[in-house]
């Protein structure tokens, strides 16, 4: 076998070049701001308003990573709460959804299509727009200031989209399966335990790091509203306390950014082992 | 005596020649028997509609113990649908279904004591072969022990002992389809279903995989439901045939009655390939050897069981083509072939028939000495002829096969 790309993805020289203008002209929008965030990290606090603007730090140190923790000492738990919440934002959501996506994607009942339209719309609502009737409720329930009042809302947001992700991805694996079974004495709960589940692994391993990256996100604005407490604010909350009277600690508050999106890293680089592909070769002849 | 066959059911399956199959094709084929047998199938008025539109029309058939049943027919028929009715996994709109006198219709097809190999084989990738095969006893939560008994003798009658910690993906199509099967026998069900387990292999391996399951069948004496299109693989492994169209049985019986005696012009094109040829006739007149036809200037007495009413009619002469012989015979044609297929052991000629629009189709000896576009003189003998009336009904042949034993056209012989 030669080395060759395969005829389809063969170019010329000029498209080459056109490819790959473009990748970087993409790349370096989005990369711009971290790159940037991390040289900020690096640069002693007066560099950073000098003028003209030099983007190199110039001896450039990484005290900023050691300072964060001494200026705001409760940033450990800043990090363990967004952990937390969004851990268990994850769990709940993905106990809930893969037994409602496997319903949704194999049997016909009564306003199923209008149950996932319904779904679709509540994820048009941003959270923002609720969050007045919510607050309501949550005082109602007597429920604000706990970490409570950040997971359930964050649970109900993530839901819609996590049950259309998995439900199409169910979709996929082929009904025959689910028969063999049946015809084999299955229940469905055992079929979905024994059968479709291990199948799905991927897909939800794709929902279990979306969810998670999508709570880490939007954990703020629940956070801001519901909770007045310090000892319960997540990251992004946590971040304010380098907003100082006088002045904003640039440089400590990029490393904080940075340290703190690295339990999220660890996470989702672990799930991805489970994104095997090809894990439904030999069911069915395709 | 029967709960003796019953329960030696289990030690039969893995043995090559069991000592009571003499016997037991005989209780099997026993008229007399009725209906306590174990693994005997009655469809009574089986219908199946969806809306308005009726997918199948009123099904009777009663499949005996131990038969091999193969449900044939054109794609549309209704037969897969029959068979997953059969199994339990589509509905039945009206009518019985009944299986060993017990009516079914309302039971999960565990209770029903069926097992089913699907098209696709419908296997559990992430699970190995010994799982896989191991799937239906752990649903019954059996002991360790026994089941792996049990997995291992399965797995010996189809020849997966060494595959038996691989997972289905590194099996091939023959090997797959063999996991699928043994996970059909270990459960021991009274009967098993196939919906066409062998349409997905190529060629050469359909006719192993053909070969296999009569061996299979043979060796666990169980009811088999069998559903194909290919009416090689009915005429090859059936007892009997049920011959589907549009969801209607247009005949049942054992694979050369239906091939000598189809009853309607359906089964006479559905079964035998390539197919039989059908000329337009007239019925000159009715006597003691049977009907005479005209066609085209000539006549031939066709020897069938004479019937009044037929004087005058048009009728359809059935003509197969491995009947068509060079030379004199009863009626002679001319024909121009114009594509000529050479098979080595045949030679398959197709031409327009007096410019009629149907191919007019010949199967000749490997050798036969014609070429495109040169006409031929060709015959058949009236005695190889079957005639159906106007409307397609078989007028029946006397059949005066000398050449078929009569004991194979009987249902059930194996």
């Amino acid at each position: 076998m030669s080395t060759q790309p395969a005829m389809v993805n063969r170019y010329r020289w000029y498209e080459l070049i056109g490819i790959y203008a473009g990748i970087l002209a993409f790349l370096t929008f989005i990369l711009a701001p971290f790159v940037e965030g991390f040289l900020v990290s690096l640069k002693p606090l007066s560099q950073l308003f000098s003028s003209p603007y030099r983007f190199i730090p110039q001896n450039g140190s990484f005290e900023a990573y050691r300072t964060m923790w001494v200026s705001v000492p409760g940033f450990a738990r800043y990090i363990f709460n967004s952990f937390l919440i969004s851990t268990i934002v994850t769990a709940v959501v993905l106990t809930l959804v893969v037994p409602a996506a496997y319903a949704f994607a194999r049997f016909k009942f009564k306003g199923s299509g209008h149950l996932l339209g319904a779904f679709l719309a509540v994820n048009m609502f941003s959270g923002a727009v609720l969050l007045i009737p919510l607050f309501r409720l949550m005082r109602s329930f007597g429920v604000l200031n706990t970490y409570f009042a950040i997971i359930v809302p964050g649970v109900a947001f993530l839901i819609p989209s996590a049950i259309w992700l998995l439900r199409t991805y169910m979709m996929r694996i082929p009904k025959e399966l689910d028969e063999a079974a049946f015809v084999d004495g299955a229940s469905h709960f055992y079929t979905l335990r024994r059968v479709i589940l291990p199948i799905a692994m991927p897909g939800i391993t794709v929902v279990a790091i979306t969810t998670f990256i999508g709570s880490y996100a939007q954990q703020f604005i629940y956070a801001l509203t519901f909770n007045s407490k310090t000892e319960y604010a997540p990251l992004p909350v946590g971040l304010f306390a380098y907003f100082g009277r006088q002045e904003v600690i640039w440089n400590e508050l990029m490393a904080a950014s940075f340290v703190g999106i690295a339990p999220a890293m660890i996470v989702i680089f672990f799930l991805q082992r489970y994104l095997v592909s090809g894990l439904t070769a030999g069911a069915v002849k395709q | 005596m029967f709960q003796t066959v019953t329960a030696s059911l289990a030690r039969l399956i893995g043995r090559a020649a069991p000592k009571g199959s003499l016997f037991f094709y005989e209780w099997a084929a026993s008229p007399a028997a009725g209906d306590s047998f174990l693994g005997q199938l009655n469809l009574k008025k089986v219908q199946k509609s969806y809306g308005t539109f009726e997918v199948l029309k009123g099904i009777e058939l009663e499949v005996r113990n131990g038969e091999f049943v193969v449900f044939v027919g054109p794609s549309g028929c209704g037969k897969s649908t029959l068979l997953r009715m059969i199994a339990g996994l589509d509905e039945t709109s009206s009518g019985d279904i009944m299986i060993d006198g017990k009516r079914v219709n309302d039971l999960p097809p565990v209770k029903r004591g069926i097992a089913m190999v699907f098209q696709s084989y419908a296997l559990y990738p992430h699970m190995t072969v010994f799982e896989n095969i191991a799937f239906p006893l752990r649903v019954e939560k059996m002991a360790e022990d026994k089941l792996k008994a049990k997995v291992e003798n399965a797995a010996r009658i189809l020849h997966l002992d060494q595959r038996l910690q691989q997972k289905p993906g590194m099996l091939s199509g023959g090997q797959r389809q063999r996991v699928a099967i043994g996970r059909a026998i270990v459960r021991e069900p009274k009967i098993f279903l196939f919906d066409e387990p062998l349409s997905n292999l190529d060629a050469a391996l359909r006719a192993d995989m053909r070969i296999e399951l009569a061996k299979l069948h043979r060796q666990l004496k169980a009811t088999m439901i069998y559903v194909t299109h290919d009416q090689v693989e009915a005429m090859t492994m059936a007892d009997r045939i049920v011959v589907l169209n549009a969801g209607e049985i247009a005949q049942t019986g054992a694979p050369l009655e239906l091939y000598h005696k189809p009853a309607n012009t359906f089964v006479a094109g559905f079964i035998g390939n390539p197919k039989m040829n059908m000329l337009p006739v007239v019925c000159k007149s009715v006597g003691p050897g049977g009907v005479e036809v005209e066609y085209q200037g000539q006549s031939a007495t066709i020897p069938v069981e004479v019937r009044g009413g037929l004087v005058g009619q048009p009728l359809t002469l059935g003509i197969r083509p491995e009947h068509i012989q060079f030379g004199a015979a009863d009626l002679v044609m001319k024909i121009t072939p114009s594509v000529i297929e050479r098979l080595g052991a045949h030679t398959v000629a197709y031409a327009a028939l007096n410019g009629e629009g149907e191919n007019f189709c010949a199967m000749l000896p490997g050798s036969a000495a014609i070429r495109t576009e040169e006409t031929v003189s060709v015959g058949v003998n009236a005695a190889d002829c079957h005639l159906f009336d106007t409307e397609g009904i078989a007028i029946e042949r006397r059949v005066e096969l000398t050449d078929v034993d009569m004991g194979l056209l009987k249902a059930g012989a194996v």
